[in-house]
C-alpha cells in the first residue's frame, strides 16, 4: 500500500480548518481510508489504503474529500476548463509500443515547494501503483514557457538524441537506455522495439521520452516555473485520462487555470482533460440490502454530497454523479460504502445475527486429536515446527533423495526454501537445540506436509497429516520406540503387521515398517551418520507415521 | 558419627548410585563418575560432597587442563556474541549502514568487528551491496538460535565435555573467548565404611523421608502452548455454530486472487509480496463452467452489475501454484466447491508472506478466517465482529474503520480494546462483492472476515516476541504453565 508524506500546514491551509492530532488520526483519516503512520512535527505520514484511489495519492485530493466530511464545500467539485489550440498528433506506428496520449495546460501556476513535491509525489506514486510501475501510465510534467506551438508524439529512430533530465550532454535515445539510472530502471518497458516513443514541439525541442525520462531542457519544472504543460501515456485511453483528471484538479485546487488539448489519432480526435462527472444508478434495494435498514432520502443525499457526490432521488432509485477519476467506482455497491462511511460505521446499530446452524470440526481433527492425546499420555512433550524448511535438513542430513520435494519459487533464504516433506528431520534439528536441555528429551509433532507427486504426465502437491515421536536419552533403544508404537497403535485402535526394513535414515536392522489402512508408518534407532549430521550425540530413536 | 546403619538408610537416590559407580574401589574423577552413574556432572559434586562428609568416600583433588570461559567469554554469553551485537546494532540502524556508522553503533573494537562481520557475511546473515552497504539478508534468527559457538560456551560454563578438536572450539579459543585453564577436578574413592552403606542400602526397602532433598525432576507430556489456545479458538467457533473448512498449505493463485477480483495485473500479486511454488508450478482449476464466469467478471463484469477490471483474463496465471497468503483462499474455496446457504464457515488457516523474521513478523502465521453465508447485511456483520472480539479477545469495546479489500465491499477494519494491552488491531472484514459471489452462483449476501489471532496468541502466552509462538525450547515448554483462554 502506498505511503505518502504531505505537510499539515499545508493540509490546514488548504482545507481551511485546523485538525488536532486526534481528530485527524481517528476521524479524518479513516473518512480516506487512510492511516497516519508517523507524525513528526508538521510532517505526516500517511499510508493509502485504497489502492483504487490514485486521487487520493496527494495532498489536493485528501483535502477535496475532507471538505465533504466537514462540510466546507459539498457535493460534486467543479472544474473550469479552457479549449486551446494546442494539438498533439500521435503516431499509428507507436501502436504496439505505447500507443495513447492525454494532455493538458496549466496556466498561472503558483509553484511552491508544497506543490513542487505534492506535484512530484504524485506523479511516482499513481505511476508505480496505479500505473503498475508506469507501465499502464507515465507522466510527464513541463515548462509550458519553453513549448512552442503544436506537439507530435511519434515512434522515433533510435539514434535520434536529446539531452536528457539531470545530464549535460546530449544521449541518443538507445544511449539513454543503457546509461541513464531512468533508463535502466524502466528500459525494459521498451525492449525489442526498433523505434521508441518520443514527444516533441513544433520546433522539435524535445520533452520527453516516455515513459522513460523528461529532457533537461523543458522537462525541469522549480519554483519559478509559471505555465505547466502534463503529458500522460499508456495504452488505455481511460486510464491514462483518469491520471491526467488527477493531476489537472489537484493543480486545478492549487488556483491554476487549466486548459484542454486536443489530441489527434489517425481515426479520430478527442480532447483532453474532460473531468465530466460520470453516472450511475444504485436501487433503492441494493442501499437497504446491504445497510440493512431503510435510509431516508434526505439522509442518503446528504452523504453522497459530503463524499463529494452529486445525489438525485428517482422512483426505487438514486441517481449519482461523481468524479471522472473515481477509479474505484467499478459497482453499484461502491457508492453504497461511500454513504455508510459517510453515515459513520461506528454510528450504526449493530445487529445480532441469526443464523440456526450446528458447528463442526473437519473429520481429520478426530484422528489428530485422538493422536495427540495418546501420545501426551505417554508423557510426550508436544512442539511446533515450521512447515518451510531446507533441503539440507529434509534431505541432505536425513540421506534422502530430493525427488518428492515441494520446492518455493522465491524463498527470502535457504533455510526456508521448501516445505516440509517429513516431521522428523525437524524434531531431530529441535533436539539439536536442546543439547544442553535435560535428558530423557521426548518431543512429538501432529502436522501438514506437502509432497510433490506424479500420475501419468502431471506433477501435483500431496498434502498429509503425519505424526512423529522422538526420544533422546543415553539408553534409548530399539524396544522403547517399538513400545511407544505399540501403544500408540493400541490407543487408537490400530491393527497392524510390523516388518523389518531397510531405511537410510535408521540404523540396519534397527528399523521396522507397518502399513495400517493403507497408511505408513517407520520406526527405529536413528542411524549415527543422521545423528552426526544433526549434531547429536545423545541416542535418539523415532517414528513418524500417517494419520 | 551417626551410626553407619542409620547412615545407609537415609542416603539419597543419588548417593548410592554415585557409590555404585565407585565400587570397583578405584580413584575415579567427578565426570567418569557422572558417566557411570548416567547423573548430570552438578548431582555427582553434590553427591560426593555429602558422602564425603558422611565419611563415606575419600576426596582427591588434581589438576587438569580443562577448557574454561575467560572474562571475554562470560561477557559474550551474557551480553551477546560480537557477531550478535553487530546485527543488532545493524537493525538499530535500519537493516543498511556503511561500515564507520555500524562500527560505531556496535561498541565492538576494530578487531572484534572484522571477525564479526566475516562471520556474520560467511552466514549469508549480511551482504554488501553496490555501495558497500552492510545490508541484512533477514534470515539470522534461526541461525543465532543454533549457533554453535553459543552452544559450545554454554556447555562449558555448565560443565559439559565438549568436543575439544571441534571447528568451533579451535575458532572460540582463538577468539579469546575461551582458554585451557589449570582446573581441580575432583576425584572420590569409596572407603570401607562407604562399601558397608552400599550393602546395607540395597537392603533397605524403606528409605527413611528428608523433605528437604531434591527429588528428581520428572515432566509431564503437555500440548504446545500456541497448539493449545488453536485449539481452543476452534472448539469457541463450533461452540458458536461455525462449521470448519478444509484449509491446505498451497493453493491455486485462482483462489488465492481470481476468484477474489484481483486483477492479474495488481501490485499485491507482485513477486516480492507473495511466495510462488517452483515445483510443481501449476494445480489445478475448477469446472470450465467457473473458471468461464470468474474470466467474465474480471474482464467487462459480466452479469454482476459491474464494469470489470478489463485486460485479458490468463488461465495460465491463475493455475499457478503458491503457499496461501491470506485465510480468504480458503472461503473462495469452500464458496467455489459450494456452500450451503444459510450457513456458516470458518478455517484456522496456516498463511505465508515472504516477510523478515523478527519480533512481530513471522513467515508463516496463523489467521482465524470465517464467513456468514446468508442474507445478512453490514450492520450484521460489525454485530458479529464484536462478539468475536468479546469471546475470542475478551474485549470490552470495538471501534470501526473503513477498509480496503479488493474483494469486500464495504469493508472495515476492527480494533477491539484489551483490558491490558488496549487498543489492537484485530483484523479486517467485509461483504465479499457482488464480482465474487455472483460468478459462483451465489444470490445472497456473504459476510467475511480475517482475524489476526497470533498477537492475542502471544498475550495470552505472555510472550512479546512472535517466533517464540513456535518456540522449540524444551525448558520453556516444560515449565510453561498450561494456559487457558
Amino acid at each position: 500500500m502506498p505511503t505518502i508524506e504531505i505537510s499539515k500546514k499545508d493540509l490546514e491551509m488548504l482545507l481551511g480548518k485546523k485538525l488536532g492530532a486526534d481528530e485527524l488520526k481517528d476521524r479524518a483519516m479513516p473518512f480516506v481510508k487512510a492511516d497516519i503512520e508517523d507524525m513528526q512535527g508538521d510532517l505526516l505520514k500517511i499510508e493509502i489504503k485504497d489502492t483504487n484511489r490514485p486521487d487520493l495519492l496527494s495532498v489536493e485530493g485528501i483535502v477535496r474529500e475532507l471538505q465533504g466530511f466537514y462540510g466546507i464545500k459539498i457535493g460534486l467539485p467543479k472544474f473550469k476548463i479552457k479549449r486551446s489550440n494546442v494539438k498533439v498528433k500521435v503516431d499509428p506506428n507507436l501502436l504496439n509500443i505505447r500507443p495513447r496520449g492525454a494532455y493538458a495546460i496549466a496556466k498561472n501556476v503558483k509553484v511552491t515547494e508544497h506543490l513542487l513535491k505534492q506535484m512530484i509525489q504524485l506523479q511516482e506514486k499513481i505511476c508505480e501503483t496505479f500505473g503498475r510501475k508506469r507501465k499502464e501510465i507515465a507522466i510527464g510534467l513541463f515548462d509550458y514557457d519553453k513549448v512552442s506551438g503544436n506537439l507530435r508524439y511519434y515512434a522515433a529512430n533510435p539514434k535520434t538524441s536529446f539531452i536528457p533530465l539531470d545530464f549535460n550532454e546530449e544521449l541518443s535515445l538507445e544511449e539513454i537506455l543503457k546509461k541513464h539510472p531512468k533508463g535502466q530502471e524502466y528500459g525494459k518497458l521498451l525492449s525489442g522495439f526498433e523505434k521508441y516513443p518520443l514527444l516533441v514541439d513544433e520546433k522539435g525541442e524535445v520533452l520527453s521520452m516516455p515513459p522513460v525520462i523528461n529532457s533537461e531542457y523543458s522537462g525541469k519544472v522549480t519554483i519559478h516555473t509559471r505555465n505547466l504543460f502534463v503529458d500522460v501515456t499508456g495504452f488505455d485511453q481511460k486510464v491514462i485520462n483518469t491520471a491526467l483528471d488527477i493531476v489537472c484538479a489537484a493543480l486545478h485546487d492549487r488556483g491554476a487555470k487549466i486548459e484542454s488539448v486536443t489530441v489527434e489519432y489517425k481515426d479520430k480526435q478527442i480532447i483532453t482533460p474532460m473531468l465530466e462527472p460520470k453516472k450511475i444508478i444504485v436501487s433503492t434495494e441494493l442501499i437497504e440490502n446491504i445497510a440493512g435498514l431503510n435510509f431516508k432520502r434526505d439522509e442518503i443525499k446528504k452523504y453522497a454530497n459530503m463524499k463529494r457526490m452529486y445525489c438525485r432521488p428517482k422512483k426505487k432509485c438514486f441517481e449519482f454523479k461523481y468524479c471522472s477519476y473515481r477509479a474505484d467506482i467499478m459497482h453499484a455497491v461502491d457508492i453504497v460504502e461511500d454513504i455508510l462511511i459517510a453515515a459513520d460505521y461506528n454510528k450504526l446499530r449493530l445487529e445480532k445475527a441469526q443464523v440456526p446452524s450446528k458447528g463442526a470440526e473437519l473429520p481429520l481433527h478426530n484422528y489428530t486429536k485422538t493422536m495427540r492425546e495418546a501420545c501426551i499420555g505417554l508423557g510426550i512433550q508436544e512442539v511446533l515446527t515450521f512447515t518451510l524448511t531446507s533441503k539440507e535438513r529434509q534431505c541432505r542430513n536425513m540421506l534422502l533423495s530430493e525427488e518428492n520435494i515441494v520446492e518455493l519459487e522465491n524463498p527470502l533464504s535457504n533455510e526456508y526454501s521448501i516445505f516440509r516433506r517429513s516431521l522428523m528431520p525437524e524434531l531431530l534439528s529441535v533436539l539439536a537445540k536442546n543439547k544442553h536441555r535435560e535428558y530423557p528429551q521426548k518431543i512429538f509433532e501432529v502436522g501438514k506436509v506437502a509432497l510433490k507427486k506424479r500420475s501419468s504426465n502431471e506433477e501435483f502437491v500431496e498434502e498429509k497429516e503425519l505424526v512423529s515421536v522422538i526420544v533422546s536419552h543415553r539408553k534409548a533403544d530399539f524396544n522403547e520406540i517399538k513400545a511407544i508404537f505399540d501403544a500408540i497403535c493400541c490407543a487408537m485402535g490400530y491393527k497392524s503387521v510390523v516388518e523389518k526394513v531397510e531405511h537410510p535414515s535408521f540404523e540396519k536392522g534397527l528399523c521396522a515398517r507397518a502399513l495400517i489402512d493403507n497408511k505408513g508408518a517407520i520406526f527405529g534407532v536413528v542411524s549415527k551418520e543422521v545423528m552426526k549430521n544433526f549434531n547429536l550425540d545423545v541416542p535418539v530413536v523415532a517414528l513418524e507415521m500417517e494419520l | 558419627m551417626k551410626n553407619i546403619e542409620d547412615i545407609a538408610k537415609a542416603l539419597s537416590k543419588i548417593e548410592v548410585s554415585t557409590l555404585e559407580a565407585l565400587k570397583e574401589g578405584d580413584l575415579s574423577d567427578e565426570y567418569q563418575i557422572a558417566e557411570r552413574a548416567s547423573l548430570n556432572i552438578d548431582s555427582v559434586r553434590r553427591a560426593i560432597a555429602w558422602l564425603s562428609e558422611k565419611g563415606l568416600v575419600e576426596l582427591e583433588k588434581m589438576e587438569e587442563k580443562q577448557p574454561a570461559l575467560t572474562e571475554k567469554g562470560i561477557k559474550a554469553l551474557s551480553e551477546g556474541l560480537p557477531e550478535e551485537k553487530l546485527i543488532e546494532a545493524l537493525k538499530k540502524l535500519g537493516g543498511k549502514a556503511n561500515f564507520g556508522s555500524l562500527l560505531k553503533e556496535s561498541g565492538l573494537s576494530k578487531i572484534e568487528f572484522d571477525a564479526a562481520f566475516g562471520k556474520a557475511k560467511r552466514n549469508s546473515i549480511v551482504v554488501l551491496d553496490e555501495e558497500k552497504n552492510i545490508v541484512l539478508t533477514g534470515i539470522e534468527s534461526s541461525f543465532f538460535a543454533s549457533d554453535k559457538t553459543k552452544l559450545l560456551l554454554n556447555d562449558i560454563k555448565s560443565g559439559f565435555k565438549v568436543d575439544e578438536n571441534s571447528f568451533e572450539f579451535a575458532d572460540a579459543l582463538k577468539r579469546g573467548l575461551l582458554e585451557r585453564k589449570n582446573k581441580a577436578i575432583l576425584c572420590a574413592k569409596i572407603n570401607e565404611r562407604g562399601l558397608k552403606a552400599l550393602e546395607i542400602s540395597k537392603k533397605v526397602d524403606v528409605r527413611e523421608y528428608n523433605l528437604n532433598v531434591a527429588v528428581q525432576r520428572i515432566f509431564l507430556g503437555k500440548k504446545q502452548p500456541y497448539a493449545r489456545f488453536l485449539d481452543e479458538v476452534r472448539s469457541k467457533l463450533v461452540a458458536m455454530g461455525f462449521k470448519e473448512m478444509e484449509s491446505p498449505l498451497i493453493v491455486e493463485e485462482f483462489y488465492n486472487f481470481d476468484v477474489l477480483f484481483q486483477p492479474q495485473n495488481h501490485p499485491a500479486r507482485d513477486w516480492a509480496s507473495t511466495f510462488r511454488l517452483k515445483s510443481p508450478r501449476y494445480g489445478k482449476l475448477p469446472a470450465p463452467e467457473i473458471v468461464e464466469a470468474i474470466k467474465e467478471a474480471h474482464e467487462n463484469g459480466a452479469s454482476t452489475g459491474s464494469i470489470g477490471w478489463g485486460y485479458r483474463w490468463n488461465a495460465e496465471l491463475a493455475m499457478r501454484l503458491m503457499p496461501a497468503a491470506h485465510g480468504t483462499a480458503h472461503s473462495a474455496r469452500q464458496m467455489v466447491k459450494g456452500v450451503e446457504i444459510p450457513q456458516k464457515y470458518f478455517a484456522i488457516a496456516r498463511c505465508y508472506r515472504p516477510d523478515k523474521i523478527d519480533k512481530t513478523h513471522l513467515m508463516e502465521f496463523n489467521q482465524l478466517e470465517g464467513i456468514i453465508v446468508a442474507n445478512l447485511s453490514f450492520r450484521h456483520l460489525l454485530g458479529i465482529l464484536k462478539e468475536f472480539a468479546e469471546e475470542i479477545a475478551g474485549a470490552s469495546e470495538v471501534r470501526f474503520k473503513p477498509d480496503y479489500y479488493p474483494f469486500t465491499e464495504p469493508s472495515v477494519e476492527l480494533s477491539a480494546r484489551h483490558p491490558i494491552l488496549g487498543w489492537i488491531e484485530f483484523g479486517g472484514a467485509g461483504l465479499f462483492r457482488p464480482e465474487v459471489v455472483r460468478p459462483l452462483g451465489i444470490k445472497c449476501n456473504v459476510l467475511a472476515w480475517g482475524l489476526g489471532i497470533d498477537r492475542l496468541a502471544m498475550f495470552k502466552l505472555g510472550i512479546d516476541d512472535m517466533r517464540d509462538l513456535f518456540s522449540t525450547d524444551l525448558d520453556w515448554l516444560r515449565n510453561h504453565e498450561i494456559v487457558r483462554l
